[in-house]
């Protein structure tokens, strides 16, 4: 186990180092650059130089590339070039916040997919089941920002009940977290019906039945501990939609987190904040896909690591 | 009413007892499970409607002029602004105007119009890049799959890191820095869209498929097809093909809604469709501004892309079920 978990944290680093090397050419291939000439503030060539200069980007691209990589594994992610301060104190100051979001989210998701899930898979093919199955459709269909524009416009400009600019208050925080955490609770409560489902006719299920456990004790006892285990797999994609979905979330209501930072930054193309943030989302997933393949060998000794 | 009951029940009974019937193909029967499920039937309608509302919104082919669209989608006009959709009367708005249905903008541009136009762009969207995808993924993931080898090592190898990115994250960074070269402004931003879409999702395609071959190459049939002197590329398009198609249909099924959507996210964070085309994620980013005035240009897309992508999921949902009913989720 503890073999695998070294060699899979070891395999980040060239993974890391290839979505590093695609964002650096993606974005020096792109033509022109934030101090391009502006008609109506005029730069003189040597202004440019001297800025070009300070940012480095008057190297070559490989050198500039090498140069950067260098200073990433020290730490250093460069100095934005629109805000003129270090990246790592920008991403510093929005991290929180996004993580506060989408820790809201998540906790929101798991808090209504679960019960969902278990009761619409007990009750498979009535009403609550038909109902459940049709707002799990709906919520991983629909997207997150109109989910949101419905929501603004029922809560923030018709009834006024709550805010839905910036951050702060629990008020500010309620349609944000419930539009993030509405899509991958959607879709876990699908996978924990049938994840249940398929549970609820296992023989172990019979069995304790048959030896006269109480209702309560078959299904949570029995069948949720082990209809669970698909469960836990599906966090890992899911914290992947949760980071997507920030930064169209954050935009829209807008929240002074990271993903509104990193849809800012694309606009201004400033790179190296683009550069830093794309890491950092990049390092999230795989260490979310990771605990995700951990906790799958923990609770099921069944699955071998290999 | 009983005799109704009887008689129904006596169809379904032929219906399932498969060596009196007709025999029917396997697709076939697929396509029968597909119609008697309602939502599925639904969405087709839905599909079927929005098409033929693209199609001749402006439709000028073979010397036949068709123009659904009542005005040009583009067309501003002064003093006609922000005019609410006709309904909006029997509850006492006073801005509104029997020649705008749907009302207009903030720049006074009839929205039925720019609604009808950017379906139009949808539908390109979800077909043009799904089809490249669809048709890449295929070749590398029955090469990888089949034959094995280099290959299949540097497929395993692309996919790890495609798989670090989220998908979203990848299409924006592509489609951002390529923005402002002649990639990235031809057909108003469309090709470069096509092009994210793409270089993203083959990746998927390809390893579904591989899985899919690797799963049905070493079974009876395929030995046997090879055992009397099929070459391999028999093998792959006459055998192995059909036999892994379902759960490609049904992926395609599901990647059409997902390129419109992603189409959609881009054009809403204003990276995507460069205005003033209209689509339903412009639609919506223009309308933002004036969403506490009056909602209706933001509302109304909303629900277009709402209604579109729930037929697709409806549809999809719909095949899966009847392509492989064990799989009923």
């Amino acid at each position: 186990m503890l073999r695998y978990i070294i060699r899979r944290l070891l395999l980040i680093i060239p993974t890391m180092f290839f979505v590093a090397l695609i964002t650096f050419s993606l974005a020096h291939l792109a033509p022109g650059s934030p101090f391009d000439k502006n008609p109506n503030r005029p730069m003189s060539q040597e202004t440019i130089d001297r800025i070009s200069r300070f940012y480095g980007v008057d190297q070559p691209v490989p050198i500039q590339f090498i140069t950067y990589i260098g200073n990433v594994v020290r730490g250093d992610f460069g100095i934005s070039f629109t805000r003129r301060t270090p990246v790592v104190d920008i991403i510093g100051q929005g991290i929180g916040t996004t993580f506060q979001l989408g820790l809201g989210a998540l906790a929101f998701a798991l808090a209504f997919s679960l019960p969902l899930g278990i009761i619409s898979a007990l009750k498979q093919n009535t009403i609550v089941d038909y109902a459940s199955m049709l707002v799990a459709t709906i919520g991983t269909t629909i997207p997150g920002f109109v989910t949101a524009i419905f929501l603004i416009y029922l809560f923030g400009v018709t009834l006024h009940l709550l805010p839905f600019v910036g951050w702060g208050s629990w008020q500010h925080m309620i349609m944000p977290m419930f539009v993030l955490g509405l899509a991958p609770g959607a879709f876990l409560t699908r996978i924990t019906r049938a994840s249940m489902l398929e549970a609820v006719r296992q023989d172990y299920v019979r069995t304790a039945r048959s030896k006269g456990l109480g209702e309560r004790a078959v299904v949570i006892g029995h069948a949720l501990k082990n209809a669970l285990i698909p469960v836990a797999t599906i966090i890992g994609p899911a914290t992947a939609g949760l980071i997507t979905g920030s930064f169209i979330i954050e935009s829209l209501f807008n929240v002074p987190g990271m993903g509104r930072l990193y849809v800012i930054s694309i606009v201004q193309r400033d790179y190296p904040t683009i550069m830093a943030t794309t890491l950092l989302y990049a390092f999230l997933i795989m260490i979310a896909n990771l605990t995700v393949d951990i906790v799958y060998g923990v609770l099921d000794p069944r699955i071998k690591v290999r | 009413m009983a005799t109704t009951a009887a008689t129904q029940q006596q169809a379904r009974a032929a219906e399932l007892n498969v060596l009196a019937r007709t025999q029917r193909s396997l697709w076939r029967d697929a396509w029968y499970r597909l119609i008697r499920n309602r939502a599925a039937l639904v969405g087709l309608f839905i599909i079927g409607f929005v098409s033929l509302v693209a199609i001749f919104a402006d439709f000028n082919l073979f010397g036949i002029h068709i123009r659904l669209a009542p005005y040009d989608p583009l067309l501003i006009k002064q003093n006609n602004q922000l005019m609410e959709p006709i309904w909006t009367r029997f509850f006492g708005s006073k801005f509104t105007d029997p020649a705008y249905i749907f009302g207009s903008d903030e720049l006074g541009r009839d929205i039925l119009s720019r609604l009808m136009y950017s379906s139009r762009v949808s539908l390109v969207i979800g077909v043009v890049p799904v089809t490249i995808v669809t048709t890449v993924g295929l070749l590398v993931g029955m090469t990888a799959g089949f034959f094995g080898g280099a290959v299949d090592d540097l497929l395993m190898r692309i996919t790890d890191v495609v798989y670090a990115f989220p998908d979203l994250l990848f299409v924006i960074i592509i489609v951002a820095t390529l923005r402002n070269t002649a990639l990235g402004e031809a057909y108003d931003g469309l090709l470069i869209i096509f092009v994210g879409i793409a270089v993203v999702n083959w990746v998927g395609v390809a390893r579904l498929v591989r899985g899919q071959v690797l799963s049905v190459k070493n079974r009876e049939f395929v030995e046997a097809a090879r055992a009397i002197g099929a070459t391999p590329g028999r093998i792959m398009t006459k055998h192995i093909f059909p036999n892994i198609l379902a759960p490609i249909i049904v992926t395609i099924a599901f990647a059409v809604p997902g390129a419109m959507l992603t189409e959609s996210v881009l054009s809403f964070l204003g990276i995507g469709i460069r205005p003033p085309t209209p689509t339903w994620g412009v639609m919506i980013n223009e309308g933002f501004v004036v969403f506490s005035t009056t909602p209706w240009p933001v509302l109304l897309p909303a629900i277009c892309i709402s209604v579109v992508l729930l037929a697709f999921t409806f549809v999809g949902d719909g095949l899966r079920d009847a392509l492989d009913p064990r799989s009923k989720m």
